[in-house]
């Protein structure tokens, strides 16, 4: 489950970033390593057969250019547009993600994206997996965390 | 600009459409994005919400026809996916009267209205292009 967790999220990111972004290429490794000052993180809760969250952390720099290549536009600082466009790309890769669970007779929802401060205390889930994944603006880091429904 | 000719789907209407709805988006990103006061920038802001929640409405509702005509078996999804949007993009507007034009609310609406509409057109109405390709009746808008 935890493999197939993680290759879906990494799917459905890539085909997120070619589709919107314009970044057909990314690659992805164990997030063990993943280090940011400087960063939004972003939090999609998932209810149903599985039941958890999933936190995007998106360094500032990427998060910028992301937003500047799907307005055309300059942003210099993180504001509440920034952190709402951010939110529905995360809240996009997650429902593509629970469509494609869907396929597997898993069924789940998700819930709208909040903002999380970094330094939150993390909860411990059954199955936990996380995902640095690597892309021409920049890193950014999945962190999966899942219980089965009781 | 906003728009790319990636987000082409090969239907026409439904292409021009698109086109319109982004030079708006595109225009109501750069009044709410500019330096100008807030103040300044109400009066146009409040014209492209009306006129958004007017278009979006016809829009969903012609390409959901198209959809019909060419018997897209992902009407149902595609169809709740609007109905979704015009929910938010009506609430938002229920929350800006109230808040007394808050322009948090604003940008933040703005911020999801983006990246919503290009995953909408590049990846949701892709996929009854290919369906519409794949059954040989793209150009059959009525």
């Amino acid at each position: 489950m935890q493999n197939k967790l993680y290759t879906a999220f990494v799917d459905a990111t890539q085909n997120v970033f070619q589709l919107m972004l314009n970044i057909p290429e990314i690659s992805h490794r164990p997030a063990e390593d993943f280090k940011c000052d400087d960063e939004v993180d972003i939090a999609i809760g998932i209810v149903g057969d599985l039941k958890g969250e999933v936190v995007y952390r998106f360094p500032i720099s990427t998060s910028l250019k992301m937003v500047n290549i799907m307005s055309g536009m300059e942003f210099e600082e993180v504001d509440a547009f920034v952190t709402s466009a951010i939110s529905e790309i995360a809240n996009i890769i997650s429902g593509n993600v629970l469509t494609a669970l869907s396929n597997n007779d898993i069924k789940c929802d998700i819930l709208p994206p909040e903002q999380r401060g970094a330094d939150e205390q993390k909860q411990e889930y059954e199955i936990e997996t996380s995902s640095c994944i690597s892309t021409a603006i920049g890193d950014i880091c999945l962190e999966i965390g899942l219980n089965p429904a009781s | 600009m906003l728009w790319k000719d990636q987000y082409e789907l090969g239907v026409p209407v439904i292409d021009a459409q698109h086109k319109e709805l982004f030079r708006r988006v595109d225009s109501f990103l750069q009044v709410l994005r500019s330096e100008n006061s807030w103040d300044e920038k109400i009066p146009e802001i409040n014209e492209t919400l009306e006129f958004m929640k007017n278009y979006v409405v016809e829009h969903f509702r012609d390409e959901e026809e198209y959809q019909r005509s060419i018997d897209y078996p992902g009407y149902d999804a595609h169809k709740q996916l609007h109905a979704d949007m015009v929910k938010y993009v009506l609430e938002v507007s229920r929350q800006y009267e109230q808040s007394n034009k808050n322009e948090e609310l604003m940008q933040q609406f703005g911020g999801r209205l983006l990246a919503w509409l290009i995953n909408h057109v590049a990846a949701e109405d892709q996929r009854i292009a290919d369906y519409a390709k794949k059954k040989g009746v793209s150009g059959n808008a009525k």
